[in-house]
């Protein structure tokens, strides 16, 4: 029932840290600190360490799943609803992936459209981009996670540009530490967790991971990371603007980078927003890659076509998001489907797994 | 299918293609000018005119609108190269502008221009800052002139550090209110910083002489070089290499008193008498002591009279209080008691006695 | 073969000579044996033969010993290879291997061959392009033989096993295998050996043919088959449980499987200290890296970026292009053709001219295009020194690839800048990817990490830390030698 998936074609578990975490890593680090900001001030970045550590049940709860059909999502649903069923329920996750996709790419040809040169076409440069990432799909999964380790591996020194930031940082500007009601601290995240999205893709690789009980750690591990990451961030971006400055900026991070001086280069930022093409590239991919997986198991085209399909649709849709306030709408609504599939699909799947195997026995 | 292929790329190449912005063929716009006159803003762009025997020529583009960062449109039909703004390194506001019309809309377009760095310095100017733009200092263009100006003496000397991002770090904190250098232009070829200015809502409404800098630096900066002269008697001694640093105490909150302590750690660089022995070390230390807590208190008291607080006591109770209440503060700035406790050590005093 | 009726064999043995009687350096001779009067000839292509040995080895002892039959010759010939035959297809391939064929009047259906080969061989030398400043000077010739020989002398043990084969329609060339048994992947050397049989080309000249001809990707600039003129080098490699493929006719011998990073290895860092060979291994990646990437950045940043100079710079960078009428890409694209010609031009030259017109056309070309006001000085001292950096690699095929590799980037950062430029690197680091030598990925140890094979890839570690062959070989004895525990002080 299944498709065997030939040895060399998958991944050692240790790879699964870098596909969890790049997933998580994408876009939304650019400018998520004015949003969590405005519902829980300076506190949010208590929000952030919440929402990162509910990751971690979600998680578990997701390897649960999959331990126990040995599988991905598909064979989850089909064992809890019937093959017919289970393919139907999955085919929704392409229309999400092409969203997350599409998102991907408007916000980044967005940013810099607006950071560095005004006059990009959107459509060329998400063209050449589709090019690289058909390129990439097509030489297979091992190639996808490849990506995936150099996105992480190789824009990694940007960490260390944040340190320009410790001469105007202000840590008073985090005190008096819960300062506001546990309802906002709550709501705030929720929005966070909204910029931590892109674990769900566990449900889709699984197969494909080489001994998967091993890389239960590694996927923990790749979450936790990311939490660290994003707390960090949000800590020096607090010390950095007032809050009043914050919430004026819509994309923080760049504008901290825009303090970054050294003696080779004057101005940071446009090297930063280059380099950030790396890290999105695998989200892109990734996504694709899921996206044409399911087409390919759900209504068996071949998953080569699957992919020229989906980068079309994203072509000719991504014309159409023109202004930043479709561009939020449409940001918005992936979160929400997002969020909705994590948080509240993934535990009632849990659950109906758990008492269909109970009933199997 | 082939055919298709090539045809994407052609397209790809013919359609996706920017707009360049060779180096050599911009006028790349340093140094800008705002001035106030007649009901209308008058700006001035600053631009560097690279020469073949490698020295630099000043040249200047002005024009007056109503709106603040509009000037540049109309300059563009003054020059032959376009005028880019992305090397921008100075700004210089003009004293009437700054008094009356104030800066807040300038501000704003320069947050809002991606092109814009954060360290951009700004400075308000005596008198009109077109004029001040308009020298010919240093051989390598006003602008860098000027803002190495500004960066040295606030790296090494009394004026505390600021530029664009603190400039606004300041300006949108609720408990705290910025404060600018101010620049006066001596001759065609000399210019020096000759105070500072504070702000309220974007309007200047206070400045302190040079000789103030110093306390004012010790209330919001920490020293790394500076140097300082005091009288003993008949006797001077001047220190350097100071260094600062200073810590708030909340005393109490009803009243509210706020005790600020500065630590100073100098070195003996010169002294008119005659010898140098501990207990003179001990006078010296109290008499500086002694003149930055008058001169201090004096300058926290003349800001709570004018209703600014570049020293941040606002922000600093708010970062001690839960469920602070900023309109509150507003009127119970007034009623706030500060102190100012000073410890100057003096370390060394040079290779002789 | 009891159905080929003797009539034909005698047939094809005259259509035979039918032919080759054509070229005028087969030679045929009659002699008659004294003691017996039975006449024998000798059939041989002159320009393959070492006449001598004829002369003195085997004509005195035909000409007075008595023999009956076929198979008297053998013992009374003082030659070591005399190979007794009736099948007459194999007259063709060993007359032109350097055998001479003796037949008996009598005695129509059998024939002997004697081994008579002239090896005309230019002797060993010191290898041209893997020159090392210390260490061996042995490089290999074109001789397979010979080749062997230097393998078979440094590592004299039974295990080191040597497989031949025939490729080449026309040029038969033989191609030699060579591995140790009991340390490589056996499955390593069923695929060398199929895809060997698998050739169908005419003519190989070259161990370059073969790489071309059994590589993974052939669409790809890089070279998947590493190769090198020094037997120490083959030797190492054996070691470690990699396969060699020597081509007859070559002196540069094949190493597969391969990954990226042995390509900016060169040999003399396993001589000098490892401290020394992980900088100077370092120093080369940067090169590298410099020169493919320095001059699309520069053509970026003047182009779009401008806000990236330092101030400083930027007074030199303006004056520098003032006076200039071309875009810094044609600027950037006319000096990189010029390097280009210089260097094609310097290959076809003979040594002698070549010098004087390398000077020439550096310096004086250089001088004269920035007085022209062609192009700045700024960017001829780039381009120099990016050309400079591209010499640095140890491997003369990766070399080229290098020089390949920088006009796509230049094309890249014209359309998009700097944007451009990391959308080239993204399709590079992508085709690395897909890369496999032999199955096996091209970037490892980087991607997929094997953290203990890193020991010898971008940096190299001492011999104490490299008592493990490569994890990527799969070798079937992970451990070279034994390494000792460490003790205390005083110990």
């Amino acid at each position: 029932m299944e498709p065997l998936i030939p040895e060399k074609a998958k991944i050692s578990p240790f790879l699964v840290f870098f596909l969890v975490h790049t997933m998580q890593f994408g876009i939304g680090i650019l400018g998520f600190q004015r949003l969590i900001a405005l519902t829980a001030g300076y506190d949010a970045w208590i929000s952030v360490i919440i929402a990162g550590l509910s990751i971690h049940v979600i998680l578990w709860m997701m390897y649960r799943i999959l331990d126990t059909v040995n599988g991905d999502i598909m064979s989850a649903n089909s064992y809890v609803f019937g093959k017919k069923v289970g393919r139907l329920i999955t085919l929704p996750y392409v229309l999400y992936f092409l969203c997350v996709a599409l998102t991907t790419l408007r916000t980044f040809i967005e940013v810099v459209q607006v950071w560095m040169f005004q006059d990009m076409s959107t459509f060329w440069y998400a063209f050449a981009f589709c090019v690289l990432a058909i390129y990439i799909i097509f030489g297979g999964f091992r190639i996808v996670t490849g990506i995936a380790f150099f996105g992480v591996v190789l824009p990694s020194y940007l960490i260390f540009t944040f340190f320009f930031t410790f001469p105007y940082a202000d840590l008073r500007n985090l005190l008096p530490v819960f300062d506001h009601s546990i309802k906002d601290l709550v709501k705030a995240a929720y929005q966070m967790s909204l910029t931590y999205l892109g674990y769900e893709v566990l449900l889709f690789f699984y197969p494909f991971i080489k001994d998967p009980q091993k890389s239960k750690k590694w996927a923990h591990f790749g979450v936790f990371f990311t939490t660290i990451l994003y707390t960090a961030i949000t800590i020096i971006t607090f010390s950095y603007f007032s809050e009043g400055q914050l919430q004026k900026n819509i994309w923080a991070t760049l504008t901290i980078w825009k303090v970054v001086e050294m003696p080779f280069v004057e101005r940071f930022e446009y090297i930063g927003i280059a380099n950030w093409n790396i890290v999105i590239l695998p989200n892109l991919c990734i996504a694709l890659w899921c996206g044409s997986r399911i087409l390919k198991r759900a209504v068996h085209l071949k998953q080569k076509y699957g992919v020229l399909l989906l980068t079309t649709i994203v072509l000719i849709t991504i014309n159409f998001f023109k202004t930043r306030e479709q561009i939020n709408t449409l940001i918005s609504y992936t979160g929400k489907i997002s969020f909705f599939l994590n948080y509240v699909y993934i535990p009632l799947l849990f659950i109906l797994v758990l008492i269909v195997k109970k009933v199997k026995k | 299918m082939k055919i298709l292929i090539s045809l994407l790329i052609l397209s790809t190449i013919l359609a996706g293609c920017i707009q360049k912005e060779i180096v050599d063929d911009v006028n790349l716009e340093t140094g800008a000018a705002y001035d106030y006159t007649d009901g209308k803003i008058r700006g001035t762009a600053l631009v560097p005119v690279y020469l073949s025997d490698k020295t630099v020529e000043n040249k200047t583009f002005s024009s007056s609108s109503n709106l603040s960062r509009d000037f540049l449109r109309d300059v563009q039909r003054q020059s032959s190269d376009p005028l880019v703004s992305g090397s921008l390194k100075v700004v210089l506001f003009g004293e009437r502008l700054a008094k009356e019309k104030g800066i807040l809309d300038l501000i704003d377009s320069f947050q809002r221009d991606p092109s814009i760095g954060a360290r951009l310095y700004l400075a308000v100017t005596e008198g009109d800052s077109k004029a001040v733009i308009n020298g010919s200092y240093g051989e390598r263009g006003n602008a860098i002139y000027l803002s190495n100006l500004i960066r040295h003496n606030m790296n090494s000397k009394d004026v505390p550090k600021t530029d664009l991002q603190r400039f606004l770090f300041d300006f949108n904190q609720k408990g705290k209110t910025p404060y600018l250098p101010r620049i006066k232009k001596l001759n065609k070829k000399a210019v020096e910083i000759s105070g500072l200015s504070f702000f309220r809502y974007g309007h200047v409404v206070d400045t302190i002489p040079p000789d103030k800098m110093f306390y004012f630096k010790l209330l919001v900066d920490k020293y790394s070089k500076g140097t300082l002269k005091v009288n003993l008697g008949k006797d001077a001694a001047a220190i350097e290499s100071i260094r600062s640093n200073y810590k708030m105490n909340l005393v109490s909150r009803k009243p509210l008193k706020v005790n600020i302590r500065i630590k100073v750690k100098a070195i003996l660089n010169e002294y008119s008498g005659i010898r140098v022995t501990p207990k003179k070390i001990k006078m010296i230390e109290k008499k500086l002591e002694e003149e930055i807590e008058v001169e201090c208190l004096k300058l926290t008291k003349r800001f709570q009279s004018k209703n600014i607080d570049p020293v941040g006591f606002g922000h600093f109770i708010k970062s001690k209080t839960r469920k602070f209440n900023y309109s509150k503060w507003e009127a119970d700035y007034r009623y706030l008691k500060m102190n100012v406790q000073a410890d100057v050590t003096i370390t060394e005093s040079g290779v002789i006695d | 073969m009891g159905w080929f009726s003797k009539q034909d064999k005698v047939l094809e043995r005259e259509t035979l000579e039918k032919t080759l009687k054509r070229s005028n350096d087969f030679k045929k001779v009659s002699y008659i044996n004294e003691p017996t009067n039975k006449q024998f000839s000798f059939w041989f292509i002159s320009t393959l033969i070492d006449e001598n040995i004829l002369q003195e080895n085997v004509l005195p002892y035909l000409l007075e010993k008595p023999f009956e039959k076929i198979e008297d010759v053998k013992k009374i010939i003082a030659l070591a290879d005399v190979q007794i035959s009736n099948n007459p297809s194999e007259i063709e391939q060993k007359l032109f291997n350097g055998y001479a064929l003796l037949t008996l009047e009598s005695d129509s259906h059998h024939f002997v061959f004697l081994a008579a080969h002239k090896e005309l061989v230019r002797s060993i030398s010191p290898p041209e392009v893997e020159f090392s400043v210390i260490g061996p000077k042995e490089a290999f010739v074109e001789s397979i033989n010979q080749n062997v020989n230097l393998i078979r002398k440094r590592l004299p043990v039974k295990e080191l096993i040597v497989q031949e084969l025939i490729v080449g329609s026309l040029s038969k060339t033989k191609v030699s295998i060579l591995y140790l048994e009991g340390i490589v992947d056996p499955a390593n050397v069923k695929t060398v050996m199929e895809r060997l049989k698998n050739i169908k080309f005419d003519a190989i000249t070259d161990s370059s043919y073969i790489v071309q001809l059994i590589s993974d990707n052939k669409n790809s600039p890089f070279p998947q088959l590493l190769d090198t003129e020094r037997p120490d080098r083959v030797t190492a490699i054996l070691a470690e449980g990699k396969i060699a493929i020597f081509v007859d006719g070559s002196p540069h011998a094949l190493i597969t499987p391969t990954t990226l990073v042995e390509f900016f290895s060169s040999f003399e860092d396993y001589f000098l200290n490892w401290m020394l060979s992980s900088f100077f291994r370092l120093i080369r990646l940067f090169a590298v890296a410099f020169s493919i990437l320095v001059t699309p950045i520069y053509v970026a940043a003047l182009s779009y970026h401008y806000e990236l100079i330092p101030t400083d710079l930027m007074n030199t960078l303006v004056t520098s292009r003032r006076d200039i009428p071309l875009p810094p890409i044609l600027e950037a694209l006319f000096l990189e053709l010029t390097i280009e010609l210089l260097r094609e031009a310097g290959a076809r030259l003979p040594t002698k001219v070549g010098q004087t017109i390398g000077i020439v056309g550096g310096i004086v070309i250089g001088t004269a295009s920035v007085e022209a006001g062609l192009t700045s000085n700024v960017l001829l001292i780039i381009v120099a020194l990016a050309a400079l950096a591209s010499f640095t690699t140890p491997v003369y095929k990766m070399g080229n690839a290098i020089r390949l590799l920088r006009f796509p980037f230049l094309f890249f950062a014209e359309l998009w800048g700097l944007l451009g430029i990391v959308l080239c690197f993204c399709f590079l680091m992508t085709h690395l990817l897909r890369l496999t030598s032999l199955n096996r990925p091209f970037l490892e140890p980087l991607y997929p990490p094997r953290i203990t094979d890193l020991k010898d890839s971008l940096i190299r570690l001492p011999f104490s830390k490299q008592s493990l062959r490569p994890q990527t070989l799969r070798t079937k004895k992970p451990v070279r030698y034994p390494f000792n525990n460490k003790s205390d002080i005083d110990e």
